[in-house]
């Protein structure tokens, strides 16, 4: 008995933060520096900055022209879906999908890393604020429910977590793409000025160089950050710390505040409920190591696993109070899956400026943000989307199907190339209540756990609007003069985008939403989810600083309603 | 006059000085103005030697060496043996292997001799035929399978341009650039070449 009270006293903390990724690393930073002893557990490795593998190899340093091999591909076969995470240089950061197997009623594409950091290591950084365009769709349209904040509320909470990560950017006063604390904004190139210029003339559209979370300018308030090198190899971790990730930025700044426990290798399963005082005590553990099963405790709990994993752990939690899931009264868990869809879009080729160049490597690229559905813009479906695209001049793989070979090659390539640019278009996906994941108990995990299925496809919506997002790409780029412009379209899984949100959505109302506007569980007031898993709906741009701002608030709110003994 | 015979009956002296037995190929090889068969830098583990032979051959006479070193020499056909025997599925290398196959059986039909025997000048001239001809078809229609020349074309330059003299000597490469200028003259962008 004493030995029990012993080890639950030991294994008992203020908070307990489930992940390390983008927002958990965040819960870590702002939990911890609050004053909460705070427990932070990771289902992976532990990974310090600034040690990451294979961050300052040379081409020549990594085998296989930094290409998977067939073994690879064996093992992470879904994780290669994306064509770029698995690379001799990456693929370190992506999980065994032999060990961490899902099952696909229909196609889902579900790219993750098992290890501190998550994928705040390997995420594309681009950084955008929503608008109330963004917010208040749903009600608009009628379409599931209504967002229960608006843009007000969370701009505080975008200004507070830009100027710390670092965003650089452009000042645009674009409407549908509020502005930020933004470092200063890296160039755009020649025939992306071109662009921009035929753009605003010719469509009154706008094109801004990409806002993205990286250090352009020091950082004064974590002196421990360098300032990006535009070296381009962020997806392998940046030793410099030039880009924001929870390594490099969050989690030391948790560890400073002596309040943090970092405990990796803990796979969390479960949220324990106590039926009497109506609160979740704490959190079921698997050490992924040795397979022992442990327990946790803490006043609140904030569950930053990922979407589709956090939404497992509440699935997985069954209790007299919560039978079809944890704070699943709305029976909204699990569903409206949303990603962001792409792989459509347009490039080609521009003559001339050949006597124009570039020097370093600009991990970014361009940004047209929404205009489709706004002011006099109407289309035949609902929302839009906005494009990222980038311009270069061709390398030496333009010449493999040309007629030089021997030393004129060599001269040839040595030599840059046409210029070329392309854009690809990044839609909003509509919440759809039967687009949903379930727990497939018919197959396990390496840890004997069972596993995600999902059932979720793109709907009549979606397809409408890719049709635009080929189109429209051409029209833009034919009219500023881009030469030989094809137009592609490869649909792929929902997943493919690696911007899965929605399957604990927040509401108004406990009846028809997980989580109140606080990130707080409507039904069990100590448990907060702040990964994208409380997105109501899914705007087009990028989704990470939104998590970040409403990771940041609701931590916030979760001390102070502590300070007042709600919790 | 230096007649065939003469040729021929030379040689038997000769290598009957040397304390040599002759094989009849190398007797055809001297005979027809052909080479010996080529040393290999390395040990295939993919292919037959034979067919690593033709393959740096070929690798070579795509990027030869000049004032900068060769495919060769930078390890390219090493480089193409690994790459199909770890990255290329099982289909893929029966179609690698199929190709060279036949490109060894053109080059024979062609050549009247195997490629890795043939002389520099007729193992140039081929390669330049084939390897036109492929050009031409795939501007035609461009979604055609990648024939082998094309295929090992792009292999030689892909293990050459991520080898280092491929990278810093032919093309230019910056480890950590620390800044990113956008538009710029292509004189002031480094030494003017183009980007690794």
């Amino acid at each position: 008995m004493n030995l029990n009270v012993e080890a639950e006293k030991k294994n008992t903390y203020d908070a307990i933060v489930v992940g390390t990724g983008i927002t958990g690393g965040w819960a870590a930073k702002e939990l911890s520096e609050k004053g909460l002893k705070t427990l932070v557990l990771e289902r992976g490795r532990d990974v310090k900055h600034p040690d990451y593998p294979t961050a300052t190899l040379n081409p020549w340093e990594l085998p296989n022209a930094n290409m998977p091999t067939q073994e690879d591909l064996k093992k992470q076969g879904v994780q290669a879906r994306t064509g770029y995470t698995i690379r001799q240089s990456s693929k370190h950061w992506f999980v065994n999908d032999l060990e961490h197997p899902y099952t696909e009623t229909k196609r889902a594409d579900w790219m993750r890393g098992y290890h501190v950091g998550g994928r705040s290591l390997t995420w594309g950084r681009q950084s955008y604020r929503w608008s109330d365009l963004d917010f208040e769709a749903n009600l608009k349209d009628g379409i599931a429910v209504d967002w229960p904040v608006r843009y007000k509320e969370i701009e505080p909470w975008y200004d507070y977590v830009e100027k710390y990560i670092g965003v650089s950017g452009q000042v645009e006063n674009y409407p549908a793409l509020p502005d930020g604390k933004f470092l200063p904004p890296m160039d755009l190139n020649c025939v992306e000025l071109e662009l921009k210029k035929s753009l605003k003339e010719k469509f009154d559209r706008l094109l801004t160089i990409g806002r993205t979370a990286h250090a352009t300018a020091p950082l004064p308030h974590t002196p421990w950050r360098g300032q990006c090198q535009f070296r381009d190899l962020c997806i392998r971790g940046c030793p410099f710390g030039g880009y924001f990730s929870s390594n490099s930025c969050t989690l030391p700044a948790a560890e400073k505040s002596n309040n943090m426990t970092l405990r990796p290798h803990s796979a969390v399963y479960e949220i324990i409920y106590d039926e009497q005082k109506g609160k979740a005590t704490g959190v079921k553990v698997i050490d992924s190591e040795t397979g022992e099963q442990l327990e946790f405790y803490a006043k609140v709990i904030f569950l930053c696993a990922s979407t589709f994993a956090s939404t497992y752990i509440m699935l997985n939690s069954i209790s007299k109070r919560f039978p079809n899931g944890f704070g699943n009264d709305s029976g909204e868990l699990g569903c409206n899956i949303m990603d962001h869809h792409l792989g459509v879009g347009a490039s080609g080729q521009v003559e001339g400026m050949e006597d124009k160049y570039y020097s370093g490597r600009r991990a970014n690229g361009f940004y047209i943000p929404r205009y489709q559905n706004i002011g006099k813009d109407k289309r035949d479906y609902l929302r839009g989307f906005g494009y990222q695209g980038g311009g270069s001049r061709q390398g030496w793989g333009r010449a493999v199907a040309e007629l030089a070979i021997g030393a004129d090659l060599k001269d040839y390539v040595s030599h840059p190339g046409k210029w070329s640019i392309g854009m690809g278009g990044f839609g909003e996906i509509l919440p759809v209540h039967s687009n949903r994941m379930t727990i497939n108990h018919n197959k396990k995990d390496k840890n004997g756990l069972s596993v995600i299925d999902f059932d979720a496809e793109y709907k009549e919506n979606e397809y409408k609007m890719r049709k635009d997002m080929a189109n429209d790409a051409a029209e833009m780029l034919e009219a500023a003069g881009v030469k030989n412009v094809t137009k592609r379209d490869r649909v792929d899984g929902p997943g493919i985008g690696i911007h899965e949100m929605g399957t604990a959505r927040m509401g108004r109302d406990p009846k028809t939403s997980v989580l109140n506007k606080y990130n707080q569980v409507h039904a069990c007031k100590n448990v907060f989810v702040t990964d994208g898993s409380f997105m109501t709906s899914a705007s087009c741009v990028n989704p990470s600083l939104t998590y970040m701002a409403f990771t940041a608030r609701a931590c916030d709110f979760a001390v102070s309603e502590l300070k007042k003994q709600n919790l | 006059m230096n007649t065939l015979i003469d040729r021929r009956e030379a040689l038997r002296k000769t290598a009957l000085l040397m304390g040599a037995a002759v094989s009849a190929s190398t007797v055809s090889a001297f005979l027809y103005g052909c080479k010996s068969t080529p040393e290999l830098n390395y040990k295939p583990v993919f292919f037959s030697e034979d067919q690593a032979r033709l393959i740096s051959e070929v690798a070579e006479i795509i990027l030869p060496k000049t004032d900068t070193p060769g495919a060769i020499e930078v390890g390219v056909p090493n480089f193409i043996d690994t790459m199909v025997k770890d990255c290329y599925n099982e289909e893929d290398q029966k179609k690698f292997l199929d190709g060279l196959a036949q490109f060894e059986e053109a080059a024979k039909r062609e050549l009247g001799d195997s490629f890795i025997q043939s002389n520099a000048e007729k193992q140039l001239a081929f390669v330049k035929k084939v390897h036109e001809e492929a050009v031409n078809a795939a501007k035609v229609d461009s979604k055609l399978p990648r024939p082998f020349i094309l295929k090992l074309k792009e292999l030689t330059m892909l293990g050459y341009f991520v080898s280092e003299p491929g990278a810093t000597k032919v093309l230019q490469y910056i480890a950590v650039p620390g800044a990113y200028h956008g538009c710029i003259p292509l004189a002031e962008a480094g030494n003017g070449k183009a980007w690794a």
